[in-house]
This record gives structure tokens, sequence and C-alpha cells, in this order.
């Protein structure tokens, strides 16, 4: 029986520092065995949670990357033809013993189709990642990202896999999950979910963090950097991201610019330092400048 | 428990958020889960279970705020009385500190404020407060509901319906003023296109489907199908090479289309680069090109910047003429391929120069032209009109409204100009929309579809 708090220690633990939202949120879905669909920007740490949390939890970590134009034959499961033919063409000389016992040809096909299960069992089943967690030995973890990429058929497709955790073969029939993956769907927002796959997750949204929690992930990260210099670099970055920016920093900008300065051996935030490292925080020609800009107004003594 | 979470759901519907009954239930089991404790948690697990779109997150935090703490004080401590004698002083101070200035100097007030209230008005509504009973504002509310969304700005075409004269006078004194889209008009935009492009995509995707035919490319075929042993489970056929569709648009801007062009502008910013190459180009007098702007700039942005004239003089009169001829020789000899041209715009050319042949060679070279206009067809042929010289170039002359009717134009252009690919669904297709329309423009110019034929041989036989 693990509480709220206890998620939250947990990941603390695995160095991912969460707010009440994300920690009551893993909360729910480890007891309800509920999927999560967690939304929003770039680079505030949606996957890294799902990663976090496989590590800590000793979950094994099942990866499905989405993109256009991914099918069943991807996420679920595949019928290896190759193997299937391979199988008859060795097999034929058994075969034919075999059916040369029959009478007559009614007969050779009654008898072959009772033996018809042997071609499509699970034998020359492929496991994809869906199926592949539903399967495994061990609780796992199903991180399904950026689901936006993929189209409606996919999404429709995921519906009675998250909803009931079973995958349904037409020629084997329905397979329930051997143990109820821990399910985290990504996405970016560049495409609207569908409602009926919203209804059956809990939604998490993960927007940029705040002052506190900013500084705490730095320092949990980099605890070789000062603590004036973290508070100094996310006061920055806040005030960076008020200012329109084409990619505005996230938080995995922050983590890399905390990296390049402790590299550095920075003790002091200036305009030299950011104009030499403003690459690291800004993605666009237009965003260099603002940046630059910016940090002439705000550091300049 | 169960009725507190059906309460608050209810209150959460009431502010417009959808909330299904099996997402009441997941909120009611989470909470008998226990192991929460404090009301972040309790507040973040409700979030979690009920709302399920990240607009609807400050309405959710409004109403927990206010439902959670019914029969507390408001955020600030103050009693609605308080407020109102702190509003009654502010504004008797201000009329006397107006007055003073009116009659030292013929300056301004520093805050101007509605004549017509007083600080006795306020004390009547005072006074009115304490009387009202809460049945007299639900009244009102039920009242204020009825007439919502009946208040309507007056559709654009019914400037059209009164003589041309009258209506260049009376948008001369009020330049109408392009307005900044709403966020909601930028939703509901993306959702017209983002349906169109679903539409749109099926159709490509079924119509790749059937394109599942032709010559067998044989050598690619085998190389396919090693790893089967040569059998050929995949086959491989000869194709040409396809290329997105390449669309030049022509968006007159002048005044008397300007609330038109706004949302083609705004579709063209939507679209871009999504599903085909497009050229924009805006045009009053001159022509210019704004594509790379298009891709670059908000579109409010682009929009005040066209406002404000910088890109093309405004205060000139659109001369069409003089546009065709100036796109045909800067732009026209630089398009690959034969681009599809879209050309949006009234064809009142202020009585300039028409210059037709422009168009004509243009045509020569578009592999498809439409025009596009907001007027009415019953007053074409009134005062400057051209559209019908203009259109008879043109494969299509379309009236457009609204949006929806813009994005059906569009959808329906890009079939069009797959149309290459012909294939026997495809067809079916076109034949099922002729049905469904009724105004046939091939009826307009041909007047075939006009009477039935009064005699059926067909008919005659059977009986």
């Amino acid at each position: 029986m693990i509480t709220e708090l206890e998620v939250k220690d947990v990941l603390r633990r695995g160095g991912y520092i969460a707010d009440e939202t994300i920690s009551t949120a893993v909360f729910l879905a480890l007891r309800m065995e509920k999927p999560i669909l967690i939304e929003g920007p770039p680079g505030v740490g949606k996957t890294g949670l799902a990663k976090t949390l496989s590590e800590v939890m000793d979950f094994p970590l099942v990866r499905l990357q989405c993109y256009e134009g991914i099918d069943e034959g991807k996420a679920l499961y595949d019928w290896e033809y190759g193997k299937q033919l391979l199988y008859t063409q060795l097999l034929r000389t058994q075969l034919d013993s075999y059916l040369s016992e029959s009478a007559d040809l009614r007969a050779a096909v009654e008898r072959l189709s009772a033996e018809e299960s042997l071609f499509f069992s699970q034998n020359f089943l492929v496991q994809r990642p869906i199926l592949r967690s539903f399967l495994s030995e061990k609780r796992s973890l199903l991180l399904i990202d950026e689901i936006d990429r993929s189209g409606d058929e996919f999404e429709a497709l995921l519906l009675e896999c998250l909803s009931d955790f079973q995958v349904s073969v037409p020629e084997l029939g329905v397979i329930p999950a051997r143990n109820r993956p821990l399910a985290i769907l990504t996405s970016n927002g560049t495409r609207m979910i569908s409602d009926a796959l919203r209804r059956r997750c809990l939604f998490l949204y993960i927007g940029y963090p705040e002052f506190d929690r900013e500084v705490a992930i730095v320092r949990t990260r980099f605890p070789e950097l000062c603590e004036g210099l973290a508070r100094q670099m996310v006061e920055f970055l806040r005030k960076a991201r008020e200012l329109n920016l084409r990619k505005p920093p996230s938080v995995s900008e922050t983590l890399d610019w905390a990296q390049v300065l402790s590299i550095l051996h920075t003790k002091q935030l200036t305009p030299e330092v950011v104009a030499n490292t403003v690459g690291v925080i800004a993605k666009h020609q237009a965003d260099l400048q603002q940046v630059n800009d910016l940090a002439r107004q705000i550091l300049a003594v | 428990m169960e009725r507190i979470i059906t309460r608050f759901v209810t209150a959460l519907r009431e502010r417009g958020i959808r909330v299904s009954p099996g997402e009441s239930l997941d909120a009611v089991q989470a909470l008998s889960l226990g192991g929460l404790s404090g009301r972040e948690p309790v507040k973040a697990l409700l979030r979690l279970t009920l709302v399920k779109n990240v607009n609807d997150i400050p309405a959710f935090e409004e109403v927990f705020a206010q439902f959670f703490s019914m029969g507390q004080e408001n955020a600030l401590g103050l009693d609605p009385t308080d407020l109102l004698t702190a509003l009654i002083h502010i504004v008797e101070g201000e009329q006397l500190k107006a007055e003073e200035h009116r009659t030292q100097e013929k300056d301004e007030p520093l805050l101007i404020i509605d004549e017509e209230v007083t600080a006795e008005d306020l004390e009547n509504l005072l006074a009115m407060e304490e009387s009202d009973d809460e049945s007299a504002g639900a009244e009102i509310m039920v009242q204020l509901d009825g007439h919502r969304g009946k208040m309507e700005a007056p559709s654009p075409s019914d400037y059209y319906m009164k003589s041309p004269p009258t209506v260049a006078f009376s948008q001369g004194i009020s330049k109408p003023k392009v307005e900044p889209f709403t966020p909601e008009e930028l939703a509901d935009m993306q959702e017209v296109v983002s349906r169109m492009l679903v539409r749109i995509r099926k159709d490509v995707k079924r119509m790749k489907e059937l394109e599942s035919r032709g010559k067998l490319h044989v050598i690619r075929t085998i190389q396919k199908n090693y790893r089967h042993g040569m059998v050929p489970f995949l086959l491989s056929l000869r194709r040409k090479r396809k290329e997105k569709p390449r669309l030049v648009v022509l968006c007159d801007v002048s005044y008397s289309v300007s609330h038109a062009t706004r949302f083609m502008l705004l579709l063209l910013h939507t679209l871009q680069n999504r599903l085909m190459h497009v050229r924009s180009f805006i045009f009053n007098r001159e022509l210019a090109e704004i594509t790379p702007m298009l891709r670059n700039m908000p579109v409010n942005c682009l929009l005040e910047t066209i406002d404000r004239g910088d890109i093309v003089n405004l205060d000139d009169n659109s001369d069409y003429g003089n546009v065709f001829l100036e796109f045909k020789k800067k732009h026209l000899e630089n398009m690959r391929g034969k681009p599809a041209i879209i050309i949006m715009g009234d064809a009142r050319n202020n009585y300039n120069d028409s210059k037709e042949w422009a168009l004509e060679e243009i045509r020569e070279k578009a592999g498809y032209m439409l025009w596009l206009t907001p007027e009415e067809r019953e007053t074409w042929h009134r005062g400057d009109c051209l559209i019908e010289l203009y259109g008879s170039y043109c494969d299509r002359v379309e009236v457009v409204r609204d949006v929806d009717e813009l994005s059906r134009m569009v959808e329906d252009l890009f079939y069009t100009l797959y149309d290459h690919h012909d294939t026997r669904a495809w067809k079916g297709r076109r034949r099922e929309q002729k049905h469904e329309e009724p105004h046939d423009y091939r009826s307009y110019y041909t007047r075939k579809g006009g009477a039935a034929p009064a005699f059926d041989a067909t008919v005659r036989r059977q009986w």
C-alpha cells in the first residue's frame, strides 16, 4: 500500500522532482490501473517521468515511439509469414504421410483443418511493444511516446488495449494481459487527441515548473553548482520564457545549460557568459538576439 | 461523498466543462482509495480524473475555489456593500476633480467617467442591492440567457444589396478597421481546417489504395520479396512520381472586401505547407508577395501590418488590370509547373483599364483558375464590376460568404487538382457532388440545366 507522499519520495530518489499533481497522477495510475495521458510543451520531462518511474519501481520499460502511419503490425502483433512458409516447406514430408492415411480428399481437408491451429499459434506471432508489455512476466511500464504524431486509426486501435488491457487477434481470440502494465502516453499537443481516448486516461498537464521546483531540479542533477548560480540561472530563464520566443527554453534546456556552466566552472552569470553559451538556451536565429538583449538588460551591473 | 462529487460535477458542467458519468465514477473510485492527504493532492486528483482538456484547467481551478470555499469570505475579505461604497467615494472625488479642472482650464479630466453615471446612481444601486431578493437576480439571468447570441453583426453581403455608390460612400466615411482575430475565431478556423484535412487525407488514402493497379515492376518486386523465397507477397508497381499541388493565391485587400480577405489569409496561414505549396500575394493597386511573412509571423501581427498599409498602399483604389499585368511580368515566368490560381476579390476595377488579355495569358500558364468573390450574384452587373468579363477566363467563379464555404471551396479545389489521377471512385464522388449542388456554376454560364425537357421518350415508352 503506497501513498502519494511515498510516490513523491520514490521519484525524488530517482532524481525526478515531482509536484503534487504529478505524484498524485502516478499514485492513482498505480492504484486504479489506468493509463496516464501527459500533455505539455516539449522538454518538461514527460518522457523523463516514465523513464524514472521504470527505474525506481523496477518495471521494465517497453517503449513505443509513434509516427505517422503506425499500425497494428508495428504496435500490437504481426504474423511471421516467412517462418510459417518455412515450416510448411520443412514439414511437407510429414504432412504427406499424415494426409495419405485419409481415404479421400474431403477427409484430408477435414484432417488438415483440425490441425490449423498449429500454424496460427503464438509460435508464429511476433510480439510488438504493446503485446510484449501485456505478456511480460513482471509488471512493466508501457510508454507510448508522442501519440499526437500517429493517426486517428491508431488511436482507435489503442482504445481496446488501454481500457481492458487485452489484445484481440482474429485467428487466436482475445489475449488478456498477464500483468497490467503502467501505461504512460505523452503528447505535445500538435493534434487534438480524441475524447474517447482522453476519457480512458488520467489527464496530466505538465507545464513549466515553479521557481523553487526548478531550482531543486537543477540542484539534484548538478549538486556541484552553487545555490546562488542555480537561482540566478532559473530566474533568467523564467524571464526568457516570457519573451515570446519561437522555442521557449524548457526544463531540458535548463539542465543542459546547468551542465555547460558547471563544466565551465562559472561562478556568476554575466552578459558575456550568456553570449558564449546562448546556443544551449535558444534554438533559433531570431531567439539568440532576443536572449542576448535580455542578458544585457538584466545582468549588466 | 458521492453526493458532493455529483454536485461538484454539476457545477463544472454549468461552466461548460464536459464531464462524463464515467469520469465522475473514476473520481469517486479514486477518492475511496485513500492514501492522499491535504487539499492540493485532492484537488489534483479531481483535476486528473474530471478534466481532460488543457483549456478547461483554468475554469476548473475557478470552480474548485468557489465550490470548496462556500460560506467562507471572498478572496479579498471584503463585503460587496463595502466595495460599492468605496466605489461611490472614488466616483464622487473624481467628479469633483473633473469639475475643478473644467473651471480652471479647458483640459480633459484625468480619468474620463461616463457622464451618465453619478454618485447618486450608484447609491440607488446600493439601495436596490439591499432590497433585492435572489429570485429577481435569477430572472434577469434567464432573460439574459435568452438574448445571448442574438446580437450578431449584420452579414457582410448586406452592403452589396444597396447600390454601389452608396456603399462606396458609406464605407469612405467610416473606414472599417480590420480587427485582430479573437482566440475563438482562431480556434474555429483551426477546427474547420483540421476537419477539412481529415476529410481530404482519408480520400487521398483511399485513392492511393485504389491506385494499386498498373504495370508490375518485375525487378523491384523480386528484390522486395527476396526474404519470402521469391514468392511475390509484396508487389511493386511502376508509378509516376507525384508532387504536391502548387497553389497561387491573389487576395484583394481593399476595404470593400477586407472582411472576406481576412478569413482567406487566416485559412492560408493554417494551410500553409501542410498539404500543398502555397504562394500568396496581396494587392490593391500594386501587388506584393506575403508567402514568407505568412510562414514566419503570427497571423494577427501580419494583419496589423497589412492594415497599416505597410505592404501595399491601402488608400488607393484597386486596379485589377494593372495587378494582372504585374503578376504576369514579375512572377508568372518563375512559376514551376502549372500552378492552380485562386483570385479573391470583387472585381470592382474602379473604371480602370481592364487589361483582360493579361489574365488570358495567366490562364494559359495556369493549370486551373478559380475566382472567389464575396459579392452576391444579383449585384454583379451593377457599377464597375468586371466579374463577368474576368470570369469568362476562369474555370470557375464562386461566391463565398463565410468560413465554411471558403473551406469547402478549397477542399473542392484540392480534389480538382488531384483529378489527373482520375479513378473510378473519384468520378463517382464528383457525380454525387453534382447532385448535391443545385446552383451549379455550369448551368449559370451555359444555361444547360435550366428547364427540364418537356417530353421524355423513355417514360413515354413505359406507358
